[in-house]
């Protein structure tokens, strides 16, 4: 396998339920993504974007087809919960809509989250933390909850999280869906610059018209089925 | 990172307030094991004071502190001169209720010969004991009575000379002391209005049963009404030589016919048994079930702190946290909500326990085994909320 490949879905399917009430969410979908690329994959709602999404981040396991990450088969047989969520502590991060940042942790905390997570702990943790935060210009806001912080600045310490424990791949569901134009260039800025800086594919699931310049290749999803645009 | 803290802080006075509810219901159920064992002492106590070998009482009955026992007081000559005895006192013992102030007084009477002191008070914290043979008192601090105050008592007015602390009779009542002289007057003698009701009611039948009789009925009627038996007691409580075999002397006595004989311990375990026992059954099952009622609400308490993290939850799943964090996280805060209840529960005994009205007697194999079933609760409530968070799936972190 090239390893400039960070994600590669073959011949991928997935159906919810069975018999009357199937319902196909992916149909034979193939897709690529190389090491620095950014990527986005684009689609009406119920095309079957999230659950694209959810069978690489190893939540949804596919009817069949195969999900490779950084050459690992993901769904394996003999893959555990704890295998899968190994994994994804060590090769994926996660930015959502919402921010989706621990409300009761301070953002340097949430970043030291997920390095605590995979065995990154004490002063070396928070350094790394610090690092990242400065990075994505909210190291001055590092000791502030996620409450007190805006919309922008709650993003930043999302991706900061993301990018902790330095992932080959970095999912991001609607990432500026929450935010207004001006903020959410700037993140689709720092996506630009984190794919070229950290090496990671980012793949962004939007369905934002206003985000879908910049992107190196677009994915197409509709009724299941995954095209390339550009 | 310790996530469990983390949210502690962040929700800090709800959990404390939180804390302070479960721990008010903890002091609960630590004053249940306090009220049983206090139960248990103050049935005891008088038994232990009193440090008799037997306790001679009427023939099958199960003593003063089970039921009514009248023996004639001039017993105790009798029993006096059975080999191995050394003391052979008489004892009363009866329950009153007076008022004092408006207030009810209610207190247990204990008559007791002077000269011997057995069965005398032997927790004197103020004035003295009994030094004369009659209309002087020592009682128990709980009655609320001052040195010197004169207390009405049937017929006469008594002195209060000394104050015991901790002397309760079987049903919690403070104690007063009386010479047993006095303590049969208060039991058996008459008021005066009294004594012309009765000696009228006893003339009126009379005169109806015996009309050809005609200086009888008053004749009879003084002596029935005026003259009860004063010399009656509840027990005479024997005191053995060292060398002397109890069950030996015991069974010297009972054959006499008239009596029943019981050692200090029978009469403990008789206590026990009887009187004390449908209480203790009774606080036990209270202890079992708050037991239950503070697992079901710390449990509760624990699922609806576990709700409100679901979506942090799913998060820590979908960034690959082990179950072992979530786990942690959830059980490292039912037990510092356990414990901190815990803290308040021991800390607001000791500050108040001893204001109840009866005794609340807490010791520390009590505390103990509070922290044990604290813990114990704690892991089972916390069950609950885990089973929830474990099922939590990891996508519900992406559904916004």
């Amino acid at each position: 396998m090239n390893d400039s490949i960070a994600v590669r879905i073959d011949n991928l399917s997935k159906v919810y339920g069975s018999g009357h009430t199937a319902v196909t969410a992916l149909r034979g979908a193939h897709l690529e993504i190389h090491r620095g690329e950014l990527v986005s994959v684009l689609g009406p709602s119920g095309s079957g974007k999230t659950t694209l999404l959810t069978a690489i981040a190893g939540i949804v396991e596919p009817t069949a087809g195969r999900v490779v990450i950084s050459g690992t088969v993901l769904y394996d047989d003999g893959w555990k919960v704890r295998d899968m969520r190994r994994f994804r502590r060590e090769h994926l991060g996660f930015i959502f809509q919402s921010h989706n940042l621990v409300s009761f942790l301070t953002a340097l905390e949430n970043v030291v989250l997920a390095l605590d997570i995979n065995g990154v702990r004490g002063s070396r943790a928070a350094t790394i933390a610090r690092d990242l935060l400065d990075y994505l210009d909210v190291g001055e806001r590092a000791g502030h909850l996620p409450e007190q912080l805006s919309g922008g600045e709650q993003q930043r310490v999302a991706i900061a999280r993301a990018l902790a424990n330095s992932p080959a791949v970095i999912l991001a569901d609607e990432p500026t869906a929450a935010l207004d134009t001006e903020r959410g260039k700037s993140v689709m800025a720092l996506f630009r610059r984190i794919a070229r800086e950290k090496g990671s594919a980012v793949l962004c699931v939007t369905h934002d018209h206003r985000m879908t310049e910049g992107f190196d290749r677009t994915f197409y999803v509709k009724d299941g089925q995954v095209t390339s645009g550009a | 990172m310790n996530l469990a803290i983390r949210d502690i802080k962040y929700g800090l006075g709800r959990f404390l307030l939180t804390s302070v509810g479960v721990g008010l219901l903890l002091t609960i159920v630590l004053s249940m094991s306090g009220i049983y064992r206090g139960l248990i002492t103050e049935a005891l106590v008088l038994i232990r004071d009193v440090k008799a070998d037997l306790w001679v009482v009427q023939r099958d009955t199960r003593g003063p502190f089970a039921e009514p026992s009248r023996l004639p007081e001039d017993v105790r000559y009798r029993i006096a001169i059975v080999p191995g005895v050394v003391e052979a006192s008489p004892f009363v013992l009866y329950s009153i209720q007076r008022e004092r102030k408006g207030k009810p007084l209610r207190m247990t009477v204990v008559g007791y010969d002077i000269a011997t002191g057995t069965g005398g008070p032997t927790r004197i914290v103020a004035g003295r004991g009994l030094a004369q043979k009659r209309y002087e008192m020592v009682a128990d601090e709980k009655l609320g009575l001052t040195l010197g105050e004169r207390i009405p008592l049937g017929l006469h007015e008594y002195a209060v000379v000394g104050l015991t602390r901790g002397m309760v009779g079987s049903g919690g009542d403070p104690v007063a002391f009386f010479s047993l002289a006095d303590a049969q007057e208060i039991q058996f003698v008459k008021d005066n209005w009294a004594v012309r009701n009765a000696r009228e009611r006893a003339l009126t039948a009379y005169e109806r049963a015996l009309p050809t009789m005609p200086t009888l009925p008053q004749t009879l009627a003084r002596q029935f009404a005026d003259n009860p038996d004063l010399h009656l007691v509840n027990a005479i409580l024997v005191r053995l030589d060292p060398l002397a075999e109890p069950g030996q002397v015991a069974a010297t006595i009972e054959r006499w016919g008239h009596f029943t004989v019981f050692t200090s311990e029978q009469q403990a375990d008789l206590m026990l048994m009887g009187n004390v026992d449908r209480a203790r059954r009774q606080l036990g099952l209270f202890r079992g079930l708050l037991v239950i009622i503070a697992t079901v609400i710390i449990a509760l308490i624990v699922y609806t702190m576990t709700l409100d993290k679901l979506k942090a939850i799913a998060l820590l799943k979908l960034i690959g946290a082990p179950n072992r964090t979530i786990v942690g996280l959830i059980l490292q805060q039912a037990m510092a909500l356990g414990l901190i209840a815990y803290g308040i529960a021991v800390s607001l005994g000791e500050l108040t326990f001893d204001k109840w009205p009866r005794l609340v007697l807490v010791q520390a194999e009590d505390r103990l085994l509070l922290l044990a079933v604290v813990v114990v609760v704690c892991v089972l409530a916390s069950a609950l909320g885990i089973r929830r968070a474990l099922r939590v799936e990891a996508g519900a972190a992406l559904t916004g």
